[in-house]
């Protein structure tokens, strides 16, 4: 049997993960460059929170803290989400680059968690695999679109995608207890959901006509922005955590 | 100012199988695809909802508000309203 520690530090990993790229596409509400897509950035957002909010329930009866502490509480040393997600939004390019990247991550990750030996955790990346297949369906499409409507859309993308591609690879920084968690059956590993991850995005950026070649194989060799994951990370994470947890620090304790 | 916005579909919405699809209002899109996408975020987010249709509002033929000549009904034609029957509110089941 695991003990709870590999499973608290895998399940926080996922669950800032999920708050972070919210709060990041919750920043478009009332800004995006189309009303439509202004409303999907928002519907995305309190989505991907509210994922967050599911993996932060599983963690209480093993942490003690409830979603509340764990979102509001902690200082940004303590959060374990890769440093991709943290970055500022960036025009909306790089907010569609980054989302679909991310969607095809989750998606992944997701998939592998179907097999997993905790009923909770199987079930509740069921339950989230159904919204995601929508964040997926939404930024592929605008990737594949964007990709090559216009030249100015296409140059866009394409530095979105030099820009985002080494931060992504973030996603798949290893846990500290991942050998555990793969000896667990937990989950196949960070190395494998990256294969699996590539096999994905590339033939759909070559259809969006994004140069690719740059990228590398499997094995990409440029630098990964890694740290999140040990708690190392930009200063972009404490700026979005001042923001998103200011309300909450002026009145601590207030019922709501 | 010209208008650098999509197209716009309008947007019919289907509470059940089997129920008129009723029009909602329109999205600005660039495709039928995107156009669904669109219509499912501003309309079926909050509503229940079993099918949606969009049509290209540029594909929509309509009458003419000046042209209310169209629907005149210059003599009598109260024969033809159903008075000696009831007509059920609800024709659909």
């Amino acid at each position: 049997m695991i003990s709870n520690a590999p499973l608290v530090e895998f399940l926080t990993a996922l669950a800032d993960d999920e708050l972070l790229i919210g709060h990041r596409d919750a920043e478009w509400t009332g800004y995006a460059p189309i009303l439509e897509e202004d409303i999907a950035f928002s519907n995305i957002a309190q989505d991907e929170i509210g994922h967050g909010l599911v993996w932060y329930s599983l963690l209480e009866p093993m942490t003690g803290k409830t979603p509340d502490q764990m979102g509001f509480e902690r200082p940004s040393a303590d959060f374990r989400c890769c440093r991709f997600v943290t970055y500022p939004r960036g025009d909306f390019a790089y907010t569609v680059m980054r989302q679909y990247l991310y969607d095809e991550a989750e998606q992944v990750r997701l998939e592998s968690l179907v097999a997993c030996p905790s009923t909770p955790v199987r079930d509740a990346a069921a339950k989230i695999l159904q919204e995601e297949a929508y964040h997926l369906l939404h930024s592929k499409g605008l990737v594949l679109r964007l990709g090559s409507a216009t030249e100015e859309s296409h140059g866009r993308m394409a530095k979105a995608l030099a820009d985002a591609f080494p931060q992504a690879l973030g996603m798949f920084e290893p846990l500290n207890s991942e050998g555990q968690l793969i000896e667990a059956g937990i989950f196949p590993g960070n190395a494998s959901l990256r294969v699996r991850w590539m096999d994905r995005i590339l033939p759909v950026l070559r259809q969006a006509t994004i140069p690719v070649e740059s990228l590398g194989s499997h094995d990409a060799t440029m630098k990964p922005d890694l740290g999140g994951r040990r708690g190392d990370h930009l200063p972009h994470l404490a700026q979005a955590l001042s923001d998103l947890q200011s309300v909450y620090q002026s009145e601590k304790g207030a019922s709501w | 100012m010209t208008d650098t916005q999509w197209e716009t579909w309008e947007v019919f919405h289907q509470t059940k199988r089997g129920d008129p699809h009723e029009h909602v209002g329109a999205v600005h899109a660039p495709d039928a695809e995107m156009a669904l996408q669109m219509a499912r975020d501003q309309f079926a987010r909050r509503l229940k909802c079993a099918s949606l249709w969009v049509v290209r509002s540029r594909d929509i033929t309509m009458t003419d508000y000046q042209d209310a000549t169209f629907f005149a009904r210059t003599t009598d034609k109260s024969y033809r309203d159903p008075k000696a029957f009831d007509a059920p509110e609800k024709l659909h089941p």
